[in-house]
């Protein structure tokens, strides 16, 4: 185990810390959009550290110039589904939570 | 012609992922010996592109792009490229998609014949799932009613 | 090596058991939505972490490609029908 693959370790305990915080969001803030802020951010976030650092593991090759591909189309795509899910809340007309 | 419930920032990077998506379905048919892929899954792929075409933009645009008439001629023709490799291989006197005698017509060797006869095939299948796909999202989301030019014209007054 | 990917594999499986608690018990079903796709996200990772483990890495990049690209179809169809259906 040379020093560019002992180079991806922080990287992916980096992607891991942000899933864990994302997922207790998910299940413990009190309502629906808050939830979506702690999805929509942490998840894109943590996907694309997680594929840094895979793709620094492989080294100078084609596979990961493809993972690279792949961190680019969710840095795209990941926050425009959350802008869709939002956007289909908002026009049923759910309320945001107001603390009292 | 945008409807109201069109959302700009969706369209916009609609338009920006569908070419890409549908490179990468290229890829996905071409290198089905060396990779996952094939036919049927590049079919797929492609026929996704074209329903998020018709999601974020609507259905009169996506019409413009690719009409019924369109649809059903790809769907035709995908078949005619499968069926009709079959029926050469059978007119230069072997067995029904035996792909080793296209090396008579293709000059190399029968093992590399038969590589460039499945290539073929993969593509035709490909071209028929697409065209398939889409026509089947069509056809559920209008409910089987399409209004003409003339009657739309006639509706707006 | 492959000791801190194995592990690092089953701790990214129990977050997704995570998230379907979510997905199950949801109220509503705008909330099972974005449960799903955060499985589809943690689900891609999973999948590239087994092509380093099994060592056939060009073979899962291809999947996990194909992946992406129709959780985020698939996320967006769904959300649009919703919006018209006017059901939360």
């Amino acid at each position: 185990m040379n020093i560019i693959q002992a180079l991806s370790i922080p990287f992916l305990l980096g992607g891991f810390f942000f899933f864990l915080a994302a997922t207790i969001g998910l299940l413990r803030f009190p309502d629906f959009y808050t939830r979506l802020h702690a999805t929509g951010k942490g998840d894109t976030l943590a996907v694309l550290l997680s594929l840094i650092g895979l793709s620094v593991y492989e080294g100078f090759s084609f596979t990961a110039v493809k993972i690279v591909f792949i961190a680019v189309f969710m840095f795209l795509a990941q926050p425009t589904s959350t802008h869709a899910i939002s956007r289909a809340a908002m026009r049923c007309g759910l309320k945001p939570w107001v603390k009292k | 012609m945008t409807r109201l419930t069109d959302d700009i920032i969706i369209r916009a990077v609609a338009r920006i992922m569908i070419p890409f998506i549908q490179l990468y379905a290229l890829y996905v048919i071409m290198h089905g010996h060396h990779s996952p892929g094939g036919g049927f899954q590049g079919g797929v792929i492609l026929g996704a592109s074209f329903i998020l075409y018709l999601i974020t933009h609507g259905l009169e645009e996506a019409r413009v792009r690719m009409s019924e008439l369109k649809a059903g001629i790809f769907s035709a023709s995908g078949v005619l490229i499968y069926s009709g490799i079959g029926l050469l291989c059978l007119i230069l006197g072997s067995n029904f998609l035996d792909y080793g005698r296209l090396s008579i017509i293709l000059k190399v060797i029968p093992a590399q014949a038969r590589s460039l006869g499945i290539l073929g095939v993969e593509i035709g299948v490909g071209i028929t799932v697409m065209a398939v796909m889409f026509s089947i999202f069509f056809d559920i989301s209008t409910g089987g009613i399409i209004l003409e030019d003339e009657e739309i014209k006639e509706e707006n007054g | 090596m492959d000791n801190f990917f194995l592990w690092l594999g089953m701790g990214l499986f129990f977050l997704v058991l995570l998230c379907l608690y979510r997905g199950v018990f949801g109220p509503g079903v705008l909330n099972r939505v974005a449960a799903i796709s955060a499985i589809g996200t943690k689900t891609l990772v999973i999948l590239l972490i087994m092509g380093y483990i099994y060592q056939r890495v060009d073979m899962f990049v291809d999947i996990s490609m194909v992946y992406a690209l129709l959780n985020f179809i698939g996320t967006i169809t769904v959300s649009k029908y919703l919006e018209m259906s006017g059901e939360i």
